[in-house]
């Protein structure tokens, strides 16, 4: 079966600075694809060329198995959920208007849209008392939890994730990643992951992607990638890390 | 404060003209039509505004008065536009100041030129000529055997202090210097401040008018002219040739009652007598039989008269601010989303900043005429650059992640506006409209200028007649009502606002 998010000969630049060179990949349906490599790799330009975020200057970017239709952005975001570092919670709206946003502008019933936020707070361990308080009233663990919970709330087929757990102390993303293997089993959706942390990637992901200067330098099942390095930057990178 | 246009020529011949317009205006219409009656800030021009006035009012006219306007051309194009129906002018003022007559010309060829070019009737003067006079303490006029303006080159030292309107006139100190060989280098002060500077040795020879109650007051010696340089200023009615012919006809009564020491002692009753203008020109009337009715305007309370001020005050700001607001706030989108327009637009509005109130005021008049619009108009564009700068400041500050965050989700163009960067927005935006307010309600006393009247009424008053305490009048409301306004807008903050994003707009 085709895979419904492919890059064909993707290649990004800002400017001089090359970003993506000829990239050309099918990421795995209804599964988590982690997306690796030292900083300045090109993990986030790559992430957000699926959400038009990002355009490429050559090459074709399909998702949901066609290629992106620029005029219709917004159609398409909708249907990708979108966390990242930081958690980006809108400090003047309250906890569930930041998770219900997206129902409310999609003009859901507001019986639906409740029993959603409710189902969603339940599933991140959220004490729905939380939902009139606002973001800066939460810890970090507890926004992240609210930022999750706001990018699943369409119930969204795909999902990107840019280094969400980044800011986190090692407890709360621990306890975090539980949650998140959780939902991804009871909700189960095509995840795609950038960390700069390769022990997260492995324990969350069950396919990997390493890029390094642009390029991809391998591209398998985790526990393949790590068995058979594909080359010596692999083999190093994974030295270093695991040992790190 | 200085005013950009001043009023010292035209006292004396104008009244009459004045009075004689409002005569002809009666008899063309109704007796229920309103004249409206102008009158320059100073304050001779308050009075015989004032007596013509009463007069029309006794004799069943409705009477609006539209006095305190900034000057003479500020008057003369209320008048050609119909802003007004007629105000004193000065014979002199009409042929050196706004025709800009190049030779003397008699009175009567004087009437036949405005009636020709503007439609205009200079009426019958009121019988007193105020013309420019050069005037110093007695005292030191005494100690150095002064009486004549030609023994003034005698004390090159002299420290002169003319009003700007004189200093610049063709007819004022350019000639004068050259008449009289003088030398001084004088420096340009408010008319209004000059007899005080004169009590105080700040100065010593200031320009006058013949028929200034200061001169009893502060007891000061008027130079006699002995080389015949300024031109005769005979007070006068100055109409517009279409007012009611009834009107020209029951001012044309006021002609020749008045004399140059008549005219200074009606000042001083004023300046030195504390009396209000319409009582002293109350007074006039009844003394020269003219009244007939007998029919006295009631002095309107204080307190009654004060919040009507302020009210008025309210309403030219409130509604310049909201004209403002509706179209700052939008166009602070635009620059928001139009990168390339950003500076050019706040470049420019931030020009209109720049520009002086009272000259801004001024510039409204040949577009506005005079009264409240053009004072709107003006506090409107005072009003763009403090909402526009914090509207588009605010949106392009908003937090990029935030930015990155709501695009990412698939929110529109139009949904980020209004569901994010607005209200992220809105506490820099209120801070902005905030200042607009407190800045618009200390200009619009200005507006008084112009006629548009509010809490500015007594200040210009107070101005003209050198009244601290009428100054005080307008000034402490003012104040006040900044303060309240200040207050009310911190209380719509925390109303508004969620306090932890105000918290952060402070940071």
């Amino acid at each position: 079966m085709a895979s419904s998010i492919t890059f064909e000969n993707v290649h990004k630049s800002y400017g001089m600075e090359e970003a993506l060179r000829d990239v050309h990949l099918s990421f795995a349906d209804n599964t988590t694809t982690a997306v690796v490599g030292p900083s300045g790799s090109g993990k986030s330009t790559l992430l957000q060329l699926i959400n038009g975020l990002e355009r490429p200057n050559r090459g074709k970017v399909v998702v949901f198995g066609q290629a992106i239709d620029y005029s219709r952005l917004p159609a398409l975001r909708r249907r990708i959920g979108y966390a990242v570092q930081g958690t980006g919670l809108f400090p003047h709206l309250t906890v569930a208007q930041n998770i219900t946003l997206l129902a409310a502008l999609e003009k859901w019933e507001p019986e639906r849209i409740q029993a959603r936020a409710e189902e969603l707070m339940k599933l991140v361990g959220l004490p729905l008392g939380f939902a009139s308080r606002h973001p800066h009233q939460l810890s970090g663990g507890q926004q992240q939890r609210v930022g999750l919970c706001r990018a699943m709330m369409l119930n969204p087929k795909l999902f990107l994730l840019d280094e969400p757990f980044g800011a986190l102390d090692p407890i709360t993303r621990g306890e975090i990643h539980e949650e998140f293997l959780r939902l991804q089993k009871a909700e189960p959706r095509t995840m795609i992951l950038v960390t700069h942390d390769l022990k997260e990637a492995l324990k969350l992901a069950q396919h990997i992607l390493i890029l390094n200067q642009g390029r991809v330098e391998q591209h398998g099942r985790c526990h393949e990638v790590v068995r058979q390095p594909a080359n010596e930057f692999v083999a190093n990178f994974l030295k270093s890390q695991l040992e790190g | 404060m200085t005013l950009l246009f001043s009023l010292r020529v035209q006292h004396r011949a104008h009244l009459h003209v004045f009075f004689l317009l409002l005569l002809a205006g009666v008899m063309s219409c109704s007796r229920q039509s309103t004249v409206i009656v102008g009158a320059k800030h100073f304050n001779e021009g308050y009075i015989l505004s004032e007596i013509m006035a009463q007069l029309l009012e006794d004799r069943g006219f409705a009477v609006e008065r539209k006095f305190g306007l900034g000057g003479t051309k500020i008057c003369f194009d209320a008048l050609v536009n119909g802003e007004i129906d007629l105000y004193p002018e000065y014979s002199g003022t009409v042929a050196q100041a706004i025709l800009k007559l190049p030779s003397q010309v008699s009175y009567s060829e004087l009437q036949q030129i405005l009636q020709r070019d503007h439609h205009l009737e200079l009426l019958d003067s009121f019988g007193f000529n105020n013309t420019y006079a050069l005037a110093l303490s007695r005292s030191v006029a005494e100690q150095l055997e002064l009486n004549r303006m030609s023994d003034l080159s005698k004390f090159p030292n002299l420290r002169f202090g003319l009003s700007y309107e004189f200093l610049n006139r063709q007819d004022g100190w350019p000639g004068l210097a050259k008449a009289y060989h003088l030398s001084a280098q004088p420096v340009g002060i408010e008319h209004g401040l000059a007899y005080q500077a004169i009590r105080d040795n700040k100065i010593a020879v200031t320009d006058v008018y013949s028929t200034d109650g200061d001169i009893k007051k502060y007891d000061l010696l008027v130079l006699e002219d002995d080389r015949h340089y300024f031109p005769t200023y005979l007070a006068a009615p100055l109409v517009r040739a279409d007012l009611d012919a009834y009107v020209k006809e029951i001012l044309k009564e006021l002609a020749g009652t008045l004399t140059e020491t008549e005219m200074q002692s009606l000042n001083a009753e004023v300046l030195i007598g504390n009396k209000s203008f319409a009582e002293v020109a109350q007074q006039f009337l009844s003394v020269e039989g003219l009244l007939q009715n007998k029919h006295l305007a009631s002095e309107e309370n204080k307190w009654i008269l004060l919040l009507r001020r302020a009210a008025t005050h309210m309403k030219l700001t409130l509604i310049a601010l909201l004209a403002a607001m509706a179209i700052a706030i939008p166009l602070g989108v635009l620059v928001y989303r139009l990168r390339a327009i950003a500076r050019p637009v706040i470049y420019f509005v931030g020009l209109l900043q720049t520009i002086p109130s009272i000259a801004l005021l001024a510039f409204m008049i040949p577009f506005f005429g005079i009264g409240a619009t053009p004072a709107i108009v003006a506090l409107f564009l005072y009003a763009l650059l403090p909402i526009l700068r914090n509207t588009a400041t605010a949106l392009f500050s908003v937090d990029p992640l935030l930015k990155k965050v709501s695009v990412g989700m698939g929110l529109t163009a139009w949904q980020r506006l209004r569901h994010i960067e607005l209200p992220l927005a809105a506490p820099t935006i209120l801070a902005g409209i905030k200042t607009a307010a407190v800045i618009n309600i200390g200009t619009a006393t200005l507006a008084a200028f112009i006629g548009a009247g509010g809490l500015g009424e007594p200040i210009v008053t107070g101005l003209a007649l050198n009244d601290t305490r009428l100054i005080l009048e307008g000034a402490i409301p003012t104040a006040l009502l900044a303060i309240l306004v200040e207050f009310g807008f911190e209380m719509l903050e925390r109303l508004l606002i969620p306090k932890h994003l105000l918290q952060k707009a402070a940071e």
